[in-house]
């Protein structure tokens, strides 16, 4: 795939400029430590070599105990098999991923459910929440769900934000008319509240991915429009240059002029606007779980971590310092890249800003 | 006439009652009561039910009791006045105590623990203390208790208080614009006649002579008839936000109640029982304002602040992690921690499982549902062993309680054995059990306990490994009845509050008649299209023509062996029904207070079910400014950590 020289120019630029990069590649790394999150942070075991044969529980289907000659039927409990295995000192080994705990279990080191405090013997690195769950686990999972959902929300919201700025924009007249319109109104309505609003009925019965989905869909069924107008404008600008004309004049169609002439030459504007949509993203799932609207318990989630970290802030302050942490980091890296992308892409390269 | 009397005599007690202080609760914009003449024809078209009689018609050998033998209740070292802070979870949503969400967690400060009855339990003795009855006469014989109003009750806007008033509460509690079914059934069927013989004098005869008749009547309140009149359609709009005169020592001023945000009960000064001997040192706050915080961390934070007098430390979480022993405001002396170990039947904490709902239907999945739940576990690790397990959903009634059968114990293989019954044999990619159709067992498990969502994450874990999935949906607690109240739920985390009586109670959760419309078709046999029935207390929906006999039986029954008998067979046949997991018990509560809030001597009274309940407690002014003076000037006092084991009890 040939690239345009003018947007490997940006790239470069992009790459010069060293904070931005430097986060984007340490971002890349975690969304690629993410897709690969089970090896790292998670209670089944990674290889387990039990009578010479090779076994690989982490994805596929749960290997009941029996499958390890142990007593039950429920999911083997690696931890216990591995000391199991080396009482018994027949040859069997299994290797359990860094953080040897999922999200959900609780794992006290006492008789009781409390928040316990980082431990390195116990491999709870980030220590435990009130019903002694591995704060690192909930946290992990808890950040994976709320990036691929930004991620998955900024992608929808600019489909139909494009989409429909571009139509406005490049059609303009009474199209674009009545759908500023439709547009002035429904950005007026209050997005958090109708998001809680519509998510309160959502019946509960759904399962916990479907219930993303739907708050996804709700959450860009309100986020659209700021897109738009965006795309409107440099549409409306585009659309009056003399390539364009030079296009219309040889007889591109409609959606040609639109997505081979015109938004490559709007990008700009849309990709200095991508990091700031994925920080509001991140932070409009966390709100929507602190304040209790979010996804359904016992989902990890960055929100749920705080409202329990803020809940046992004198007891406990190790909860809210790793999700407090994590979502500072989370959303600097985020903003660092966003502002290296805009002035990487901005056509002026030296602006003063005033 | 009477009716001009009554308004005669309420226009001169509001003249005297100006003359001395303000009258407490201007009602300005509270309607206006209905037809009272439409009252009459009521009570005239049920003559049998409503009685007149003069005092002479009263049997002559009647044994009147007025209870003044037992202790009081009030601590001779209260003190009246100050404002007590407290906080409610939820906005109340109507002032009514009856009616459509009537029944939530701020009507205890309207009603139950506030109104005066005619007579009320003693809380340590048991028996019956009086409140508005000056003396009573049970008539075992005619089912019939016989009962003499005291002449200085009134109401809270000076209204006497008379047998009209009680005569008035049947007319209230009988009518279908009230749009309560339990009020209904109960007035409709649990008494067979009222009797008013003076202004002072009536008697009540019940549909059994039960061995607690006595307080079946006695526990009966009036209802103001000069506040409401005659009751139309549109009753449950016309007083939701409406405060109706009350017998009890707090009322809610109009400029108190702020939507969402507070309400605050104010002392009426005038109160009329404020000197008689059981109600005297009681209700001892000028104010309590009650804001609304929703959060029960933040509920704690604003208690740590001393913003609010007192919290509620029965969790572990709280009494251990969040103010434990050491806390420099515990060591300090200025918040005080005790623990009060109470005699009385507990609240109903377990799953409620909706049987009209399809797998739950089956009683091999809820056999399973009650062994997969691990609530052994969630009371050693959760609750830290502070708390005992449930064994049926009646303990606490003595020899009316099941005596030997207990609440199935977490048992994965007998989970898997009843599910395969149902047909749940093998376990899906994730553990999950489904069956040959593809179904999966999985239900969602709703609560409107925000503070114990952690105990159902918990039992979610632990079913997992049974091949059950639990949905954990969290509610707020008004949200939470609503989905129970209309039946949508599949399985509830939720607890009945229960009254201090003898022998438990069926008909309200086990009875088909609160349970379907039309449960069983005439034949007897299970009527096809019925459909669950709303505002019921039949959480389970359960609906078993054998237990409707034996409530019925027992409603009927006079002979308390046979009670015992049918309470035995009826906690059997529902522990059998398995639609119902049992989950603790808690023998005591427990509280942290700051120094300035003052209970007596022993703390509280032996069947007390909180801290609060019975208003013994009052505030020291004095001690609020000396303590807040001493924190800033680090003034300590010896700390006060007690336990109140007095009344202890080893089994219950």
């Amino acid at each position: 795939m040939a690239i345009n020289p003018e947007t490997l120019r940006k790239l470069r630029r992009f790459r010069a400029i060293r904070r931005g990069y430097v986060s984007f590649l340490i971002l890349a790394g975690l969304v690629g430590l993410c897709l690969i999150g089970e090896l790292l942070v998670g209670s089944r075991a990674l290889i387990v070599s039990y009578q010479g044969q090779w076994h690989f529980p982490t994805y596929g289907a749960f290997h009941p105990g029996t499958d390890f000659g142990l007593p039950y039927s429920y999911e083997t409990n690696y931890r216990e098999l591995k000391a199991k295995f080396r009482a018994a000192g027949e040859g069997d080994w299994l290797l359990l991923p860094p953080v040897p705990y999922n999200p959900f279990e609780s794992h006290a080191s006492g008789a009781v459910y409390k928040p316990e405090p980082p431990s390195l013997a116990a491999r709870h690195f980030l220590g435990t929440d009130a019903t002694s769950r591995d704060i690192l686990a909930r946290l992990f999972y808890g950040t994976r769900i709320a990036l691929f959902f930004a991620l998955a929300f900024m992608a929808s919201v600019y489909l139909i934000g494009i989409a429909i700025g571009c139509a406005m924009g490049y059609f303009g007249g009474l199209f674009d008319l009545l759908f500023q319109r439709f547009i002035e109104i429904w950005s007026n309505v209050p997005f958090l509240y109708m998001v809680i609003i519509v998510f309160s009925v959502v019946p509960a019965t759904f399962s916990v991915p479907v219930r993303i989905g739907v708050l996804l869909t709700v959450m860009v069924l309100f986020s659209w429009t700021a897109m738009t107008y965006y795309m409107r404008t440099e549409t409306y600008k585009e659309k009056a240059r003399d390539y364009t004309a030079a296009a219309r004049l040889i007889g591109a169609s409609i959606s040609r002029i639109i997505f081979r002439h015109i938004l490559p030459n709007a990008m700009s504007t849309l990709v200095t606007f991508m990091p700031f949509t994925v920080v509001s993203a991140i932070a409009a799932i966390t709100s929507l779980d602190f304040l209790g609207f979010g996804l359904p318990p016992p989902t990890p989630s960055l929100g749920e971590l705080l409202k329990q970290g803020t809940a046992t802030l004198r007891t406990a302050p190790w909860i809210v310092t790793a999700a407090f942490g994590t979502l500072v980091v989370l959303l600097t890296l985020v903003t660092f890249i966003g502002e290296a992308v805009r002035e990487s892409f901005d056509p002026k390269k030296f602006t003063v800003y005033q | 006439m009477r009716l001009s009397t009554a308004l005669a005599i309420a226009a001169l007690a509001l003249a005297v009652a100006a003359c001395s202080e303000p009258p407490p609760a201007p009602e300005s914009t509270a309607p206006s009561a209905g037809d009272q003449a439409a009252v009459d024809a009521y009570y005239a078209s049920r003559p049998e039910f409503f009685g007149f009689k003069t005092p002479a018609d009263l049997p002559p050998d009647l044994a009147w009791q007025d209870g003044s033998e037992l202790p009081d209740i009030g601590s001779p070292d209260a003190q009246k006045g100050g404002t007590e802070y407290g906080a409610i979870q939820d906005f109340p949503r109507t002032l009514r105590t009856v009616g459509p969400d009537s029944n939530g967690s701020f009507r205890p400060w309207l009603l139950d623990d506030v109104a005066v009855a005619l007579g009320h339990r003693h809380p340590d003795e048991f028996s019956i203390y009086p409140g508005i009855a000056a003396a009573w006469a049970v008539s075992r014989m005619d089912k019939t208790v016989y009962v003499r109003l005291d002449p200085q009750a009134r109401w809270s806007d000076g209204a006497p208080i008379t047998a009209d008033d009680f005569l008035y509460a049947f007319y209230f509690f009988q009518s279908p614009h009230i749009l309560a079914p339990w009020y209904n059934n109960w007035y409709g069927t649990q008494y067979t006649n009222i009797t008013k013989y003076d202004d002072h004098t009536l008697s009540v005869t019940t549909a059994e002579a039960k061995p607690d008749m006595d307080v079946r009547v006695l526990a009966l309140g009036p209802r103001p008839r000069h506040f409401y009149g005659a009751l139309g359609d549109d009753f449950v709009e016309r007083y939701q936000w409406a405060f109706a005169p009350t017998t009890g020592a707090y009322v809610v001023l109009e400029e108190d109640i702020r939507k969402g945000r507070s309400i605050a009960l104010t002392r009426n000064k005038n109160w009329w029982a404020k000197d008689k001997k059981f109600w005297r040192n009681r209700y001892n706050a000028d104010r309590i304002v009650l804001n609304v915080v929703r959060d029960t961390a933040k509920r704690f934070e604003a208690f740590k602040r001393g913003d609010l007098d007192r919290f509620g430390l029965n969790l572990a979480e709280y009494w251990y992690e969040k103010l434990p022993d050491e806390d420099d405001d515990v060591q300090a002396g200025y918040i005080h921690k005790a623990v009060f170990y109470n005699q009385r039947p507990r609240p109903t904490f377990g799953l409620w499982m909706n049987t009209s709902r399809p797998l739950l239907d089956d009683r091999n999945v809820r056999v399973g549902i009650n062994h997969a739940t691990n609530w052994q576990l969630v009371i050693d690790k959760f609750f830290r062993g502070d708390f005992r397990r449930m064994r049926t959903s009646s303990d606490g009634y003595g020899s009316f309680s099941h005596p030997t059968l207990t609440a199935r114990p977490y048992d994965i293989d007998a989970a898997l054995a009843a599910f395969a019954e149902a047909g749940f044999r093998e376990r899906g990619p994730d553990g999950i059990l489904v069956d040959a159709a593809g179904r999966r067992l999985s239900f969602t498990l709703s609560t409107g306990y925000e503070a114990l969502k952690d105990i159902l994450t918990i039992l979610k874990e632990e079913a997992i490994r049974a091949g059950l999935e639990l949905r954990i949906e969290v509610l707020d607690g008004t949200a939470g009845w609503k989905k129970v109240q209309e039946k949508k739920h599949d399985v509830f985390f939720s607890a009945f509050g229960v009254a201090l009586e003898l022998y438990p109670r069926f008909w309200e959760t086990y009875h088909s008649v609160n349970a379907y419309d039309q449960a069983f078709l005439t034949d007897g046999s299970v009527n096809p299209a019925r459909q669950p029935k709303t505002q019921t207390n039949n959480l389970e929906v359960l609906a078993l023509a054998e237990m409707d006999r034996m409530i019925d039986a027992y409603r009927a029954s006079d002979d308390a062996d046979e009670m015992r008998r049918l309470a035995h067979a009826m906690t059997a046949m529902h522990h059998e029904h398995a639609s119902f997991v049992p989950g603790y018990v808690q023998d005591f509560y427990r509280v942290g207070y700051w120094r300035w809030l003052r209970f007596p001597d022993g703390f509280d009274h032996r069947h007390s079910s909180g801290a609060g309940q019975l208003f013994v407690h009052w505030l020291d002014e004095e001690a609020k400014a000396e303590t807040q003076a001493a924190k800033r000037s680090g003034r300590t006092w010896p700390p006060s950590i007690r336990v109140y084991d007095q009344f202890r009890a080893m089994a219950g």
